[in-house]
């Protein structure tokens, strides 16, 4: 019981790490740009990253499993047009109707990469690469170089980039990270207190083991993916609302994106560790990194290089900040052992 | 009576016949023949290639041609991708290859292969070195898409002007950095753009995603800026939805160039003031006609031969001015969609 609590704080340490790093990164780029903590800024950065966001959430999940999902962008895009060409043929489609056909055919997608992962026993890299061509050929396919334009669109989905949720102070939380949130927190949940979550945990760190444990480590990975391929049904939900012109190239290359909110977020790529929250202040910290730059006015062909430089310095940090906490941890869990060591003979001693 | 009609009947004939002679140059095209055609976009998925492949189709009916007319492209503009087409379309023995380049270099050895064989290589859109092809279907004049720009940002701005920022594709695209070029040369020389500020250039890599931000990114920089100028299609809709989203239609100004039907609703709501576009299906429709004529043996590409293509009167064959040794055929001209002429280009909305 003892060592799970102490696993827990050290989690909590490692986002508490992230935390300090984005603080510092807000501090370096405030110092440099004018107006640069305003409200306006905060919701800029809540709302850029909100897909992202809803994404990386499943890709947590299916990392945690020691896996990846590469076919995310594609899924995203598919789910994009496909929800948009339903509107043009009725436009009173129930908002409810189009979140749950996103999220749908994005499961029908993840599931897909799940049963050749779980079942088939091809390596996730190699799947979902394939899987990344095949579901944006099929979008290509499908779409007939027709693009969705916004006056095929009802107006609820329109607006809803516009639509403030709650606001806090002077920030305002827009529909789009109000979204996003829910899937953090609910994801959250699911992984900390379901004995699902627990055990994507157990599979991702030893998949044999959890095997032998008797846990259904394939149908768990199965489950994980199509989990992914959901939430990026759902991203393809919000990018839709967000961006309203869908071509076929929609959402190319967000995979990476995705994937460098998972790591940044410290959710382990061989599995077994790391938490959801880690990858919403991961996707945070990529957001305002490049959301940043962008105000910074940076000449375009360095700005690629200098977000992967930031992105490194932020990881790099992070990962020295964690092993001098987890050294000084250890060394003060060590001390009040011998504390506690040297004090029972003590009161052995009184005792006698 | 009937020597009348007689004489009347040879006159006629012989009016015919000698015409030719008297109009030299202006050839037709003698419909009926059979040349299996290739029509090759920069990529599939692209509203725009569409529209241009729509147009080629026209003119395929219009000509009777009896063999095929075949549309493929990359998923991807790339040229590797447009090089592996053409290769097929050599061993399948097209009689003519019609190309939207990807790079300007890198498809001549498979084009200058299928000159070779007696196959017509015409490019448009986008051209190829002129020692792989036989001539370029010019949209516009680079030059005029500058003054077309600073025009619109004219009208909009008004006598007193004001600040405005340009929103373009990739930093490397050849034909957009050529037009922001020429605007720049007109805003710089001509008195009567003096009070027109262009603050900026950024560049959204013609992502929706990407150019969003960068709108987003524009108004946060500049506080007084008035006008975003995108001479993207993919651009100029994510920056209007950026307005939109924001609630900052009216206050700035989104124009450049931008495709009818993505364009139509902001328009409409305000956002967009006016854009503008060539033609794509003319641009299909004239290549084909072009392609069609050369081989046929109706004309030969050399400066002035003069020709008719269709619906689309007559042209000249001319040499190009942006490129040493190219010949063009100059289509033009820009048509300006605004709310003055709406009614003209607005698609009726879907089920009324």
């Amino acid at each position: 019981m003892k060592s799970l609590r102490g696993l827990l704080h050290l989690q909590q340490v490692r986002e508490l790490s992230l935390f300090v790093i984005l603080i510092l990164v807000l501090l370096l780029f405030g110092s440099q740009i004018d107006g640069y903590f305003s409200p306006r800024t905060f919701s800029r950065i809540a709302t850029t990253v909100s897909i992202i966001m809803i994404v990386a959430v499943g890709q947590t999940i299916v990392v945690l499993t020691r896996n990846i999902d590469l076919s995310v962008g594609s899924i995203v895009g598919f789910t994009a047009f496909f929800i948009g060409q339903q509107f043009g043929f009725n436009r009173d489609l129930h908002p409810a109707a189009a979140v749950a056909l996103a999220m749908g055919v994005g499961a029908l997608a993840g599931m897909l990469n799940g049963f050749l992962v779980a079942y088939g026993r091809v390596p996730a890299v190699v799947v979902t690469l394939g899987t990344l061509a095949i579901y944006r050929g099929a979008l290509v396919e499908y779409s007939g170089s027709q693009s969705i334009a916004t006056r095929m669109l009802p107006d609820w989905i329109k607006e809803l980039p516009q639509q403030t949720v709650f606001t806090i102070g002077e920030v305002e939380f827009g529909a789009l990270p109000v979204i996003a949130l829910v899937a953090v927190i609910l994801f959250q949940m699911i992984l900390m207190y379901t004995s699902f979550g627990r055990r994507l945990y157990a599979v991702g760190s030893s998949t044999e083991a959890a095997e032998v444990a008797g846990i259904p480590a394939r149908r768990l990975v199965f489950t994980a993916f199509m989990i992914s391929g959901a939430l990026a049904g759902l991203g393809g939900f919000v990018y839709l609302a967000r961006i309203g012109t869908i071509t076929a190239v929609a959402a190319t290359g967000l995979e990476l994106q995705v994937v460098a909110a998972v790591v940044v977020g410290g959710v382990n790529t061989n599995g077994g560790s790391g938490t959801v929250f880690g990858t919403l202040l991961g996707a945070v910290l990529v957001g305002t990194i490049e959301q940043s730059l962008i105000r910074m006015r940076i000449n375009e062909f360095w700005k690629d290089a200098l977000l992967g430089v930031f992105i490194l310095i932020a990881v790099t940090t992070d990962s020295v900040m964690m092993s001098r906490l987890r050294t000084w941890w250890a060394a003060r869990a060590q001390k009040a052992h011998k504390r506690e060591a040297l004090s029972a003979p003590t009161a052995g001693q009184v005792e006698a | 009576m009937k020597h009348l009609r007689l004489v009347f009947l040879m006159a006629v004939v012989l009016l015919i016949a000698v015409q030719p002679a008297f109009m030299q140059e202006v050839i037709t095209a003698t419909p009926g023949q059979e040349v299996d055609m290739l029509l090759l976009p920069k990529a599939l998925g692209n509203a725009v290639f569409d529209q241009a492949h729509e147009g080629a189709i026209e003119a395929h009916a219009e000509l009777e041609n009896p063999g095929e007319l075949i549309f493929n492209g990359p998923s991807e503009a790339s040229a590797p991708g447009q090089i592996d087409i053409i290769e097929s379309a050599i061993t399948q023995g097209v009689g003519g290859i019609m190309i939207s380049a990807n790079d300007y270099e890198q498809l001549l050895p498979s084009t200058t292969r299928a000159m070779e064989e007696g196959i017509t290589v015409v490019t448009w859109d986008s051209p190829v070195d002129p020692s792989g092809e036989a001539l370029f279907i010019a949209q516009v004049d680079f030059s005029e898409t500058g003054t077309v720009m600073a025009d619109m940002a004219l009208r909009i701005l008004g006598e007193d002007g004001g600040q405005f920022a340009v929103l373009s594709a990739t930093p490397d695209a050849s034909n957009q950095n050529a037009w922001i070029a020429a605007m720049q040369e007109v805003l710089e020389t001509d008195e009567a753009y003096a009070a027109l500020e262009l603050v900026t250039i950024v560049y959204g890599n013609d992502d929706p995603d990407d150019s969003y931000n960068e709108a987003l990114g524009l108004i946060d920089s500049y506080p007084d800026l008035e006008l975003i100028m995108a001479p993207t299609t993919v651009g100029i809709a994510a920056a209007a939805k950026a307005m939109q989203d924001e609630g900052l239609c009216g206050q700035i100004a989104v124009s450049g160039l931008g495709l009818p039907m993505e364009m139509q609703e902001f328009v409409e709501n305000g956002c967009s003031q006016e854009f503008a576009l060539w033609s794509f299906s003319d641009l299909g429709y004239l290549t084909y006609y072009v392609t069609y004529m050369l081989q046929t043996g109706a004309i030969t590409a050399e400066v002035g031969v003069t020709f008719e293509a269709g619906r689309m009167g007559t042209y000249t064959i001319e040499e190009d001015p942006t490129r040493e040794g190219g010949l063009r055929v100059l289509m033009g001209p820009f048509s300006v969609y605004s709310a003055e002429n709406l009614e003209e280009w607005a698609i009726p909305a879907e089920g009324s």
